[in-house]
């Protein structure tokens, strides 16, 4: 008979068919049962007691359980179960403490069958026997369980908890007269029902009060509890203790758990109060939810799978009167949106990255991706119950370092550390400055600082002694190159001591450099190709408009050049006549020996003809002064800026704003700087580089950021020796008249740095105190304390 | 140009974020394994603050919340002197659904927070009193009607640039809503306003990063979807008279790859903005620079096990560096939150 049954009930080819779908009740749900057919579900709540018949597209009413014109209190349902062997057969657990069973076969309205009025308060549960017709087990509020034989008018036996609550009774499926219940006060019992005197096992289970439990389906003796302290444990019950095989993480309190048919991993487990939702869980998966399912707007109170061997339909009722049957593959899938990799950059270009370890397998021979699909993660992947987990997803952390010097923010620490932003004249930052670019690789940079010397550092400004590199800068940037502009830059940056430097830097361009002009070009095309942040037809198209004028040098020069020199020349196109201005004859020799000279020697001033200077004044003069003051660059300049700024190096932004100070800030607006300021400053103290943002603070004209580094620059002291507040100015102490800064090693005053111990307030100079510390780690004002230093 | 190195980081699932701190010595990671049960659900995401605030790491979480954490090393007359552990300082219970996404406000606007949750409402916390890290109030909520799942904070400093957020969402439904919206704070109404609305991305949005502004006038954002798109968004000078409403922008795309040939699902920039990093389910990190023209190219692969990819030549940055400045992360993490947290 048993068997039977169960072979019919089996799922045979006929699939469980239907969709998605919800009806209203009347009020709220407190437990559902579905019938062994999975053609009917009954809902049960404090005033509903009504079967469903499921259909394809909806519950339609079948029946209403309420019947009568008074209401009973015996039909406020806490529990209902239906049997699961007689169609005919449920059970309800009533508020009040009844446990009725009902019986619809009956030809009457009223089903109602058998009234058992044993408990003295609340019936949690009931539960029918797994393979036996008749019997029937109830859990209640008051402590006690009680099996019935439904053949006989009173309970068969009584097992006392000795605890407060029992929440849940279940009959285990592998064995037949062992049952476990769950209690209040976070114990699961395990009884064997001929013995009602003392329960087999008890094992704390949950920290608090387990509410569910539910043994797994496929003879495994594994139960499932789901306890307020939110989590759903496995215990495998056939050990000689139990042994908690998985322990699941849930957002609330658990308040039903039901095992998923045919998925031996799976389980369902809804929440008692704040979570609306029902999760499916793989055990083995304990932290992310396999399914999730969000139809209920109130807490769900029951949940049922609707076919024993059919994992894809769940029934649930809920608080908020509704009776939903989802479908798995509707489920939306917390997995399918967790991402499976991480990233992130570091400060220094590092890339930390993380990512599931099957995505960044080794294996080759994957199949590359055919469009958009993408690759099967384990829950998306067709439901086959038979198909063996594959394991726990992990990830694979890795982090990418910069190898150093490729690329690296390496060059902004140094570039930061070794720029000169005040202090000394324009020129000499500038070449400074330049000098740090181009030790760095950064020759667009460079070339820039050589620029900016070049506009604003007009030759009254340059020192006297500087002069006979003017002359060098006048003979060069005759030359008409392509970008005259740039190449007169190079001359001018290879001033005075910049031609040392440079030295140290290319040596190959270095000893021709000022020889022969035209080996200048070359140098000069290689620089702009190196130089590959910023574009160098960037500076070429903006100079454009300056060309002409400067061209109108070129005649002196080239006129003035040997022939050897002239040649180059003409591998570029001249863009400017040369006769425009007649050389003046007398200083053509001076030109052509300047050169040579400056080159060979650092003070060659004194060989410098007057000539030489007098030339360069006329050129400079006939430059800057008459036609292009550094007030027609400013505009330029700025572009020049905000190109820099846009191109993520802020640094060039605010180091130029800095140097150059007036000369240009007026024509940047002020929330521009500042949003520089900030970002500069920002970004050093990314790096840690906090001397130098208290320098760019302290150099920034705009009030909003030279104020930064003035908040909170309070100290408060206290007294050596009274250990008092220092109320007044200066390093005397209102109450003790002593100086309270002196050293502890030397006894003088100490002014200037002063180091103090935080445990003790003694003190005095760093170096003495320092080299006090080397001997002996006691004050060295002999207060006995062990001051530290570090 | 990489040298790989893998790390061990103890997670027993997926890893879902990681986060450099703000000196890029430091590493958090994130994973579904609730790092040591201090959230009861998969931890989507891990962020710092910035450093001024403390040692602060906020995280959020499938349990609905967010958490807000602080290190403290221990007091000086403590057995644990010295040792640091981190302190959940507060949880943030407003949302119903999974929180997706948590991340600072840029240090300019104080400690501020953002949360955005599935259930579509981006939160914006404010701490008013810094050195109390459990005290948050809520500032504003904005609906986003549809279920978010990343965030980004416009880290402009600049005063003209008013505080904006862009939202992304991985709204599955087929109908075809653009999935990134950007909202901005308005001085007048002190609320946060639309303030545009991508209506070209229409695919689930996994990743959205705003470039680190330093003294650009327009914006850069990344977005990762089923390809990498890099969007500019231009203010366009604002009318002296019409101080009130949005701004508005001229928004341009100048850059999707496809090349990952599937989900992509990180992009994060470079300290200076001028280089992403992206990250799909091909397993692979790629890196784009635009050159001078706007021209975003590739300028590496990097597959996620360290292995060389094919094509993978560098010219990175082309500014051979003299000196090496490589922090020492492995030992920078030793003793540090690599995703541990002890409650």
């Amino acid at each position: 008979m048993e068997k039977m049954s169960r072979v019919t009930t089996a799922l045979g080819g006929s699939a469980l068919t239907g969709h998605t779908m919800h009806c209203h009740l009347d009020a709220p749900a407190n437990a559902i049962s579905v019938c062994r057919d999975a053609a009917q579900v009954v809902v049960a709540g404090r005033s509903i007691f009504k079967i469903y018949a499921i259909e394809e597209e909806q519950f339609v009413e079948k029946l209403n359980l309420r019947v009568g014109r008074k209401p009973s209190l015996n039909l406020s349902c806490a529990d209902v179960v239906w049997h699961q062997m007689d169609e005919n057969l449920l059970a309800t657990a009533a508020t009040n403490g009844v446990v009725v069973t009902w019986n619809l076969g009956r030809p009457s309205r009223n089903k109602q069958d058998q009234l058992f009025t044993e408990h003295k308060r609340t019936v949690n549960k009931v539960c029918f026997h797994p393979s036996e017709a008749h019997v029937l087990l109830s859990g209640s509020q008051d402590g006690f369980m009680k099996c019935f034989d439904l053949r006989k008018k009173d309970s068969v036996s009584t097992f006392s908890g000795q605890s407060e609550s029992v929440r849940d009774v279940q009959f285990s499926i592998r064995d037949y007269f062992t049952f476990a219940s769950t209690f209040e006060n976070g114990n699961v019992q395990l009884w064997d029902i001929r013995r009602p005197d003392r329960c087999e096992r008890m094992f704390t289970a949950h920290n608090g009060p387990v509410f569910c439990c539910d043994w797994h389906p496929d003879d495994r003796g594994w139960l499932a509890t789901g306890g307020r302290d939110k989590m759903v444990k496995v215990w495998d019950m056939t050990t000689h203790r139990a042994k908690e095989m998985h322990c699941v993480q849930t957002i609330a309190s658990v308040a039903r758990v039901k095992w998923r048919p045919e998925c031996r991993h799976h389980l369902a487990t809804c929440s008692m109060m704040v979570d609306h939702n029902i999760y499916v869980w793989d055990v083995r998966r304990p932290f992310v939810p396999a399914a999730m399912f969000e139809e209920h707007r109130d807490v769900t109170t029951g949940i049922a799978w609707r076919h024993p061997h059919d994992p894809s339909f769940l029934l649930s009722g809920s608080k908020d009167s509704t009776l939903c049957q989802h479908l798995f593959r509707d489920a939306s899938q917390p997995v399918e949106r967790a991402n499976p990799e991480g990233l992130c950059y570091g400060l220094f270009g590092d890339l930390a990255f993380a990512a599931k370890e099957s995505l960044v397998a080794t294996d080759s021979g994957r199949k590359p991706y055919a469009g958009d699909r993408r690759h099967p993660i384990f829950f998306k992947r067709k439901l086959d119950p038979a198909e063996p987990f594959t394991g726990l997803a992990s990830s694979a952390l890795s982090v990418f370092e910069m190898e150093p010097g490729s690329g690296s923010m390496s060059w902004f620490v140094d570039t930061a550390e070794r720029y000169a932003l005040a202090g000394r004249p324009l020129a000499e930052l500038c070449d400074h400055n330049a000098k740090v670019a181009r030790e760095l690789g950064r020759n667009q940079v460079a070339q820039t600082w050589t620029m900016l010397r070049m506009i604003y550092c007009s030759p009254g400004v340059v020192p006297t002694t500087n002069l006979n590199h003017s002359v060098g800068k006048g003979s060069s940037c005759g030359l008409p190159l392509m970008n005259s502009f740039n190449l007169k830059d190079m001359s001018q940056g290879l001033g005075s001591e910049t031609r040392l430097d440079r030295s140290k830097g290319d040596t190959r361009s270095d000893t021709v450099l000022l020889d022969s002009s035209a080996t200048l070009i070359t140098n000069e095309d290689n620089e702009e190709t190196e130089g590959s942040d910023v574009p160098a037809d960037y500076l070429l198209g903006d100079v454009e408009g300056e060309e002409e004028e400067l061209y109108l040098l070129d005649p002196e020069h080239a006129h003035t050049e040997e022939p050897e020199y002239v040649l180059p020349q003409e591998a570029f196109p001249l863009r400017h006549e040369i006769v425009d201005t007649p050389p003046g004859p007398e200083h053509l020799q001076d030109k052509a020996e300047s050169p040579h000279v400056s080159g060979s020697e650092a003070d060659a001033a004194s060989l410098a003809p007057v000539d030489a200077s007098f030339s360069l004044i006329s050129v400079s003069h006939a430059l800057y002064d008459s036609r292009l003051p550094p007030d027609f660059f400013s505009a330029l300049v700025c572009d020049m800026l905000r190109f820099y700024a846009e191109q993520g190096d802020v640094q060039m932004a605010v180091s130029v704003l800095i140097v150059l100070g007036e000369r240009v800030r007026k024509d940047i607006d002020e929330q521009t700087q500042e949003h520089w300021y900030t970002s500069y400053i920002d970004l050093l103290q990314r790096f840690c580089l906090w001397n130098v943002s208290n320098q760019v603070v302290k150099l920034s004209t705009s009030r909003a950021i030279s104020c930064l580094n003035q908040a909170s620059t309070t100290l408060h002291v206290n007294c050596s020796h009274c250990k008092r507040p220092m109320s007044s100015r200066g390093w005397v102490c209102d109450r003790c008249h002593r100086c309270a800064s002196m050293c502890a090693v030397c006894h003088h005053v100490v002014k200037g740095l002063f180091v103090w111990c935080q445990g003790c307030s003694h003190g005095g100079h760093l170096q003495h105190i320092m080299k006090w510390l080397e001997g002996s780690s006691h004050c060295p004002a002999g207060c006995g304390h062990l001051c530290e230093y570090s | 140009m990489f040298v790989a190195r893998s790390i061990a980081a103890d997670h027993k699932d997926l890893i879902h974020d990681v986060s450099f701190d703000f000196h890029g010595r430091r590493m958090a990671t994130c994973s579904s394994d609730q790092s040591v049960k201090t959230h009861s659900g998969s931890v989507w995401r891990v962020t710092w603050a910035h450093p001024e605030f403390g040692q602060v790491l906020a995280s959020c979480s499938f349990d609905r919340t967010a958490a807000v954490w602080e290190e403290i090393v221990g007091e000086s007359n403590d057995k644990l002197r010295g040792q640091s552990h981190w302190v959940k300082r507060t949880t943030l219970v407003d949302s119903r659904t999974s929180v997706t996404d948590v991340k600072f406000a840029p240090k300019h606007m104080g400690l501020m927070l953002a949360t955005c949750s599935a259930d579509g409402i981006v939160r914006i916390y404010e701490a008013p009193d810094v050195m109390n890290l459990s005290q948050w109030s809520l500032q504003h909520e904005i609906s986003c009607k549809l279920s978010c799942s990343c965030i980004s904070w416009n880290p402009s400093s600049s005063r003209a640039h008013s505080p904006m957020i862009a939202v992304g969402s991985d709204d599955s439904s087929p109908s075809a809503m653009a999935k990134v919206q950007i909202f901005e704070y308005n001085e007048n109404t002190r609320k946060y306003a639309k303030a545009e609305t991508l209506m070209t991305v229409t695919d689930a949005v996994h990743d959205i990063a705003f470039a680190p502004n330093l003294g650009r006038s327009y914006h850069i954002l990344a977005i990762a979807t089923k390809d990498v798109r890099i969007f500019t968004l231009k203010p366009v000078r604002k009318e002296l008279t019409s101080s009130g409403g949005p701004t508005k922008f001229e928004i341009h795309i100048v850059a999707q790859f496809d090349n990952h040939n599937s989900q992509v699902w990180r992009v994060s920039w470079n300290i200076t903005g001028t280089v992403l990093a992206s990250s799909g389910d091909d397993g692979c990190v790629r890196l784009w620079k635009a050159n001078y023209m706007d021209n975003w190219k590739c300028t590496g692969i990097l597959k996620g096990n360290g292995s060389p990819v094919n094509g993978s030549s560098q010219q990175g940055n082309s500014n051979p560096s003299l000196g090496s400045n490589i922090p020492n992360l492995q030992n920078s993490l030793n003793g540090s939150s690599s995703g541990r947290k002890h409650s």
